[in-house]
């Protein structure tokens, strides 16, 4: 089992990424039912909600999750380190709308597919988690 | 077509809200051992409620013999120091860990070579049985545990006393038995043949059913799955009940399908009953091999180590898809609305499920089946986000409701419908990435009921 610590290193960098292209308020970990979105931002910006799962490999698994949660954000992201994206179906992904950024030995991070809008939001949950992150800011 | 019985299993009096509204559709009630004598008297009060002359549901009285017996842990180590019937308890000198009050009544009720085990503190093993009579004696105790043991409550009250002759009896009475030990399958299946056969020769009027317990691994190992084959009608009991431990239907590969489809077969050949002790839609449509019925709790409990696995937190209970038969997460089955079209209640109920539960739920907007899903912070401390309780009951009472559903449906379906069903459901719900790895069951059920 990988240990939680090393995925863990993905998420500064890849938090400090997506406030840069104006998704400042963050909440990691946040929950959707069994599942913790590894981190849910809402740029006020663009007026578009953020989910990101961040994954050292088994990119299949993270692609499940993320298409759950399609359902409470407009745009879901995969973060992988740059080593393990050439093993990804990136056509898969394009597919889903899922976008995926890959973080390099320098912590650099690097949007390698974008993501599309999702069109299984359901504005019920939007409206609930755009909610949540403004009161834990 | 004769339609499988599904016997509901009562885990705790915290379940008998849902056995008061559903139990008289179902076809059996079975008690554990362990809650008789937990809960005596609450225990023989719902027995005159549930199978008393109104209702008339059969019941079952699981003697739980096994629990003093070998076992396998987590770690899959071989123990007999009876450890997993033990708990830490606080007493004068502090705490300890005591064998629990439920199997440390239950072992006096049953006397004998039971009391002796807790005595010595290792678990029987058949060098106990080496004398005839005393094995005689012990099957005797055994049986008259399970006729005399809920009326020995009233009559041991004076002003219950004249509701004893209420007590329905068992539909049948239970054998002595034990688990059998992955590497010493033959003693063991030996010595709980040999406790069948002697309860058979009882004759104590009621129908007498054997279990067969032992790890899914000796469903692999075809010449003891003959022996018993031909072993177990011999012993003249009318019943086996089945529990493979690690067993589970939705996780097993075909061939351990099949291996138990096969044993279910020849064993119904001969004239048997046969049930799954912790079953789901598969051991009902293994009806159609000659199973009676399945058995499971009112929360699932479709598979059942005989080792339980203690300190686990609460899980949260998952919606039963009843088109895959399997329970799945609430956030993956509205994921599939999108896809599949689904936008009104009215599509849902078409779609997904319209039992009465499902409607009243999803009522006037397609997002009240988030209500299955509902979560909280049990505690001002929880740091995790659990399922709400009322949510956990509308699952529950959902699924109990789509058994009854699976059950009559199995009932009046051929083998090739069954079949069918199964592959729709496959093609339907298996191309969401999301949801696939819930489908892979219907594969090998396929393959094991073709």
């Amino acid at each position: 089992m990988t240990h939680p610590r090393w995925e863990y290193l993905l998420s500064r960098p890849v938090a400090a990424y997506f406030r840069r292209k104006g998704f400042c308020w963050q909440v990691p970990e946040m929950q959707f039912y069994e599942h913790r979105i590894d981190l849910y931002a809402f740029s006020r910006v663009y007026d578009l909600t953020l989910a990101v799962e961040l994954k050292l490999h088994r990119w299949r698994y993270a692609l499940k999750q993320a298409l759950l949660y399609q359902l409470c954000s407009d745009l879901v992201y995969i973060a992988l380190p740059a080593a393990r994206v050439k093993s990804v179906h990136k056509a898969m992904l394009a597919e889903h709308g899922v976008g995926l950024v890959s973080v390099d030995a320098n912590m650099r991070c690097h949007q390698v597919i974008p993501a599309r809008a999702s069109n299984a939001m359901r504005p019920r949950y939007r409206r609930k988690y755009i909610r949540l992150v403004k009161g834990a800011q | 077509m004769a339609k499988p019985q599904v016997i509901i299993r009562m885990g705790s009096h915290a379940e008998k809200e849902y056995l008061e509204k559903t139990i008289k559709f179902f076809d059996g009630l079975i008690l554990g051992a362990n809650l008789v004598e937990a809960t005596p008297g609450a225990t023989a009060s719902l027995l005159i409620k549930f199978g008393g002359k109104r209702l008339g549901v059969p019941f079952y009285l699981d003697p739980m013999t096994y629990a003093y017996g070998m076992y396998v842990d987590p770690d899959r180590r071989l123990r007999s120091d009876l450890d997993w019937i033990k708990s830490e308890q606080k007493t004068k000198r502090g705490i300890r860990r005591l064998f629990k009050r439920s199997y440390r009544n239950l072992a006096e009720s049953l006397g004998g070579i039971f009391e002796d085990a807790l005595d010595r503190k290792a678990a029987i093993t058949p060098s106990d049985f080496t004398n005839q009579a005393k094995a005689a004696d012990f099957c005797e105790s055994v049986v008259n545990y399970q006729v005399e043991r809920l009326a020995r409550v009233f009559q041991q009250d004076p002003e219950y006393k004249s509701f004893t002759a209420e007590l329905p009896a068992p539909s049948a009475v239970f054998a002595p038995y034990f688990y059998i030990v992955p590497n010493d399958q033959e003693d063991w299946t030996r010595l709980n043949l040999r406790l069948a056969r002697l309860t058979a020769e009882l004759g104590s009027g009621l129908p007498v059913h054997a279990v067969v317990v032992a790890d899914k691994e000796f469903l692999e190992d075809a010449d003891i799955i003959d022996s018993l084959a031909e072993e177990l009608p011999k012993t003249g009991v009318q019943g086996v009940w089945f529990w493979f431990s690690r067993f589970d239907e939705h996780r097993a590969v075909a061939s351990s399908l099949i291996a138990l489809r096969s044993l279910v077969e020849k064993i119904s050949g001969a004239g048997l009953s046969v049930f799954s002790m912790h079953g789901g839609y598969f051991s009902l449509a293994l009806s159609k091999f000659g199973l009676t019925g399945t058995s499971h709790g009112v929360g699932y409990g479709e598979q059942k180590d005989v080792m339980p696995v203690i300190g686990q937190s609460t899980p949260t209970v998952r919606y039963h898809l009843p088109e895959i038969h399997k329970r799945v997460g609430v956030a993956e089955v509205i994921r599939c609305f999108q896809p599949l079209g689904i936008t009104t209640p009215q599509e849902f109920y078409d779609g997904v499920c319209n039992c009465t539960i499902c409607k009243g739920v999803v009522n006037k907007d397609l997002d009240d089946f988030e209500a299955f899903g509902d979560m909280h912070y049990s505690t001002p401390k929880s740091k995790r986000l659990a399922q709400t309780p009322a949510a956990a009951k509308r699952c529950r009472f959902h699924f109990l409701l789509s058994r009854l559903r699976e059950r009559d449906g199995v009932a009046s379906a051929t083998r090739d419908d069954i079949v069918k069903q199964l592959r729709a459901a496959k093609k339907k719900w298996g191309e969401f990435n999301w949801i696939e790895d819930s489908c892979g069951h219907l594969d090998e059920w396929e393959s094991a009921l073709a």
